[in-house]
């Protein structure tokens, strides 16, 4: 049931533009390497493509150390040190950022282009109060004066809906809880409107009554300012729940990309159904799919990088790198054998 | 108000603190070989003499009496007399104390603003040539003796190219010092209008602050460094960058964090140099007081000695509560 190689070529631009309108923030073939002991650099991000459409939310779920944050922070041209952007393009709002002068890119970082960081309580600067931090992004990046500044910081605290927001603008990030110290991130995030907001694993050090709270308020608050969001989690179940598309992210490469409903419904990739069954609470479709992980750090030069624990890996997977190829309107999956629901 | 109270607790501390200070120094400079009768009376007196000199002076008294007339004494301002000079150990300190503080605060001004400055700029690229230089400079601060560097300043801008007064004291002997109110000389002589005399004790200043200055910049310029590159590196840094905060903001509140560490090494620096300038002082001719200090221990004279280690720790106990101060008003943490 495999598609012929020359269909699959023609369908793999189409992975990344997702639809008709052009996208605002197009990810062609990103790759991010970092140096290793070799000669050869370790390839973390093998070639990325990803587009995200004017208020979109992508969901972007894999396990530790498949690239995520990497992927956040190098579509903002800051790749995590000592890592090094090794090839690949971000058009955005008609630029080609990653070819930006260095001013060019931090005028547009925190502007157009946020990113939500985890742990915000060491991400906050310890000297500083809150609002001034928020107040600083405006001050920055809209050039308004310091009392205007000021009134929008308390606005926007009042929108991420922390109680007495007005006390709060003087208050020190140790201060702040954890849930409290995270919703200041995301004003500092949103002030400035951005067109584009990267969460990066947002919640994850939160309580989880906590966490949807401020994912919903996260999901919210990018609907009402008009804001595209790459949502990356480690967690599927959360994506399911306000995510418009679902990319998957294995070792450094996205392994498959559809519409919520058929990612859910009809998981294609072997390593998508083994993700959903980890998060499934049915032991039979957990001891299924649940594979011993023996050798997950190891990498792979040739073939498919899930071919290792696949339990269905054929003698093509190890030396052929599949191709992302579409299977139905919108869900691409980067395998031989793609897994059919009837 | 928890300034306050932290104050009060810490000064509550302060007189236990010098009367410990006082009684290891009293202890360690009686363990001091030689006899000051012996000393004062010179090789030619007779036994019976020394024997009426010691008891004169307290010295057949057991060493817990000699200890207890000492801090009585301190009770009523009188720190003992030294024998070489003759005169009152407190007013030999209160003339020479200034002149090694005068001496100390500038170097360790301009040991701020290089170590600093260029600890900075090294952290910022640490791979850059400044990080380079930094690391040369850091080295060869701590390898070079303070004397010798001192001596190579004096051949280079006295001897050779004329441009330093002689290294012989604070002040050109035709002019007539200022009248002593704070007991530092530029700021006498300004106070006094006295340009002539400014002039000439700035100009002697230059050599010895450069010696101390430049020398001592090495640890701060380490300490700035090592901070620095560790907030630059640090999460609140890194977000910022993420938010498009401008590098120059986002070095300026890195540096604010970095503060408290170097503030630390600073006060370490200013305490440690009230003695550890001696070298410089016996060099140029400086007449402070860790020359006065040096003088007593040679001599079997000790009551300038125990007066200098008493002024220091009063020093050093005053330069640490300013410094508590200081970590009060640069950290909320701390503050609230």
């Amino acid at each position: 049931m495999s598609l012929g190689a020359a269909e699959v070529i023609s369908n793999t631009r189409n992975a990344s533009a997702g639809g008709d309108k052009p996208p605002l923030i197009d990810i062609r073939n990103l790759r991010v390497t970092f140096p290793s002991g070799g000669a050869e650099p370790k390839a973390v991000l093998k070639g990325i493509d990803l587009a995200v459409q004017p208020g979109e939310i992508v969901g972007l779920v894999g396990e530790s150390g498949a690239g995520k944050t990497t992927l956040a922070r190098s579509i903002l041209g800051l790749p995590p040190s000592p890592g090094r952007i090794a090839g690949g393009e971000v058009h955005f709002e008609g630029r080609q950022i990653l070819s930006l002068s260095e001013s060019e890119l931090r005028r547009l970082r925190g502007r157009r282009l946020s990113v939500v960081v985890p742990n915000p309580r060491a991400e906050l600067n310890p000297l500083l109060k809150v609002g001034d931090q928020i107040a600083s992004m405006a001050k920055i990046h809209l050039g308004v004066a310091g009392k205007e500044a000021r009134r929008m910081a308390l606005e926007i605290l009042r929108e991420v809906q922390i109680p007495d927001p007005e006390r709060r603008m003087d208050a020190y990030p140790h201060e702040l809880s954890g849930g409290m110290a995270q919703r200041v991130v995301i004003a500092m995030a949103l002030i400035c409107s951005p067109a584009f907001v990267i969460s990066d694993d947002a919640t994850s050090g939160l309580d989880v009554t906590v966490q949807a709270q401020i994912l919903a308020l996260l999901a919210k608050l990018a609907a009402e300012h008009g804001s595209a969001m790459l949502f990356i989690s480690r967690d599927v179940g959360i994506t399911a729940h306000f995510c418009d598309r679902i990319a998957v992210l294995f070792s450094g490469e996205i392994v498959e990309i559809a519409p919520r409903e058929p990612l859910f419904l009809e998981p294609a990739h072997p390593y998508t159904l083994m993700l959903l069954a980890a998060f499934s609470h049915s032991p039979k479709l957990r001891d299924s799919w649940t594979v011993p992980d023996t050798d997950r750090r190891r990498e792979r030069s040739a073939g498919c990088q899930y071919a290792d624990r696949c339990p269905i890996a054929q003698p093509v997977c190890r030396t052929l790198r599949p191709p992302l190829a579409e299977i139905g309107p919108g869900h691409f999956v980067r395998c031989y054998f793609p897994v059919r629901h009837a | 108000m928890r300034i306050l109270a932290y104050l009060a607790k810490r000064l509550i501390f302060v007189i236990p603190q010098l009367l410990g200070i006082v009684l290891v120094s009293f202890l360690l400079v009686k363990s001091i070989p030689g006899d000051p009768a012996v000393l004062m009376l010179g090789p030619t007196a007779t036994p019976s003499a020394i024997a009426s000199l010691r008891q004169q002076l307290g010295l057949d008294q057991p060493l817990y009496m000699q200890f207890l007339i000492y801090v009585r004494n301190l009770l009523h301002g009188d720190l003992g007399t030294s024998w070489q000079t003759t005169r009152p150990v407190l007013e030999d300190l209160l003339q020479r104390f200034p002149a090694t503080l005068e001496l100390v605060t500038l170097s360790l001004l301009l040991a701020i603003v290089v170590g600093v400055t260029l600890g900075v700029y090294a952290a910022r690229k640490p791979n850059g040539w400044v990080a380079r230089l930094a690391d040369l400079y850091g080295l060869s601060a701590g390898a070079l003796p303070d004397f010798w560097f001192a001596l190579v300043l004096i051949f280079i801008f006295y001897t050779v190219l004329g441009w330093a007064p002689a290294p012989l004291g604070r002040i050109d002997m035709i002019v007539i010092p200022p009248l002593p109110v704070t007991g530092a000389l530029t700021i006498d002589a300004l106070l006094a209008g006295d340009l002539q005399a400014f002039w000439s004790a700035c100009a002697h200043l230059v050599l010895p602050v450069l010696t101390l200055g430049l020398l001592n910049a090495g640890p701060i310029l380490k300490m700035t460094q090592a901070t620095m590159e560790k907030m630059l590196e640090s999460d609140f840094s890194r977000f910022e960058v993420l938010c498009g905060v401008p590098q120059n903001l986002v070095v300026r509140h890195a540096l604010r964090n970095a503060l408290p560490s170097i503030v630390t090494i600073i006060s370490v620096l200013y305490g440690f140099l009230i003695g550890g300038a001696v070298l410089v002082e016996i060099v140029f001719s400086w007449g402070g007081a860790g020359q006065y200090a040096v003088q007593g221990v040679l001599n079997s004279d000790i009551y300038p000695v125990l007066g200098f280690v008493l002024f220091s720790a009063i020093f050093s106990l005053i330069v640490y509560i300013a410094v508590d101060l200081i970590y009060f008003l640069l950290d909320p943490r701390i503050s609230n």
